[in-house]
């Protein structure tokens, strides 16, 4: 599962309900150990951005742009953050989220390698290729 | 930020669809940039892993093209409002085809921090 992949890899990280399960120390030795994860993240070089996101969207879909609510706060696979990593295999990646201060309440995190280009445009080139041939 | 939720749609299209969408593609990007609303945005390959369970001892393969929730990729948009950002999102180009827009505010603060704060808050009250 070793691939190399120039573009660098990003964490979701899925599930918003497991906070509520947490005593007050718990919940702030988990904050801690997260910050203190991301920070030494970034003093290594290896991640490049992170955010939390806010419990609350919106969501836009189909041809006439409806917009109706969500992701649901409780939703075991909504996203809560995300952190974006300079490192170069999808083990590297793999090995950070193994890190993650949530998981043993319930977080899940997503590892995504960060594509060269937007996938319509590769798309594009396949076929083109495909009708040189 | 605005997530891109969809499945591999862009294989269904015709050559001269999937060209025309990346020159609309293209040119809404380029006006956003020019007007210093569009920050970095990627798109994502269709693989990955999932990795769940204490010390992370669940790694299993994911998520899957086929499905419709699956994000395809980011942006992180420089707006004051979440009416900005839907209106931004809702001027999509490929949302005519599939898929759908998640639009997230970015946090001032982890929530779990605004949580422990409220903690806090309550103790102290109860002291009172």
């Amino acid at each position: 599962m070793n691939t190399q992949n120039q573009n660098g890899y990003m964490l979701l990280f899925r599930g918003n309900d497991w906070i509520k399960s947490l005593s007050p120390e718990e919940k702030q030795r988990v904050t801690d150990q997260w910050m203190a994860w991301f920070r030494r993240l970034t003093d290594e070089g290896k991640a490049v951005a992170g955010n939390p996101l806010e419990r609350e969207g919106k969501i836009v879909s189909g041809k006439n742009r409806v917009v109706s609510d969500g992701p649901f706060a409780e939703s075991k696979e909504a996203i809560g953050g995300y952190f974006l990593l300079d490192v170069a295999s999808l083990d590297d990646a793999v090995a950070i989220a193994r890190e993650c201060p949530g998981l043993p309440y319930g977080v899940k995190v997503e590892v995504r390698p960060v594509a060269a280009e937007c996938p319509v445009a590769s798309e594009l080139k396949k076929e083109a290729e495909f009708a040189t041939v | 930020m605005l997530l891109y939720r969809s499945d591999e749609w862009y294989n269904r299209l015709s050559p001269e669809e999937l060209q025309s969408l990346m020159d609309q593609n293209k040119a809404w990007i380029e006006t956003l940039t020019a007007q210093g609303k569009a920050k970095p945005g990627r798109a994502l390959e269709r693989r990955g892993a999932f990795v769940s369970g204490k010390n992370g001892r669940f790694v299993t393969d994911g998520p899957f093209a086929e499905s419709k929730e699956a994000i395809g990729g980011y942006l992180v948009l420089d707006v004051e409002t979440l009416d900005e950002a839907i209106a931004i999102a809702q001027t999509i180009p490929g949302l005519a085809y599939g898929g759908s827009i998640e639009v997230r505010p970015i946090a001032e603060e982890c929530p779990l921090d605004v949580r422990a704060r409220e903690f806090a808050r309550e103790e102290q009250l109860a002291t009172v």
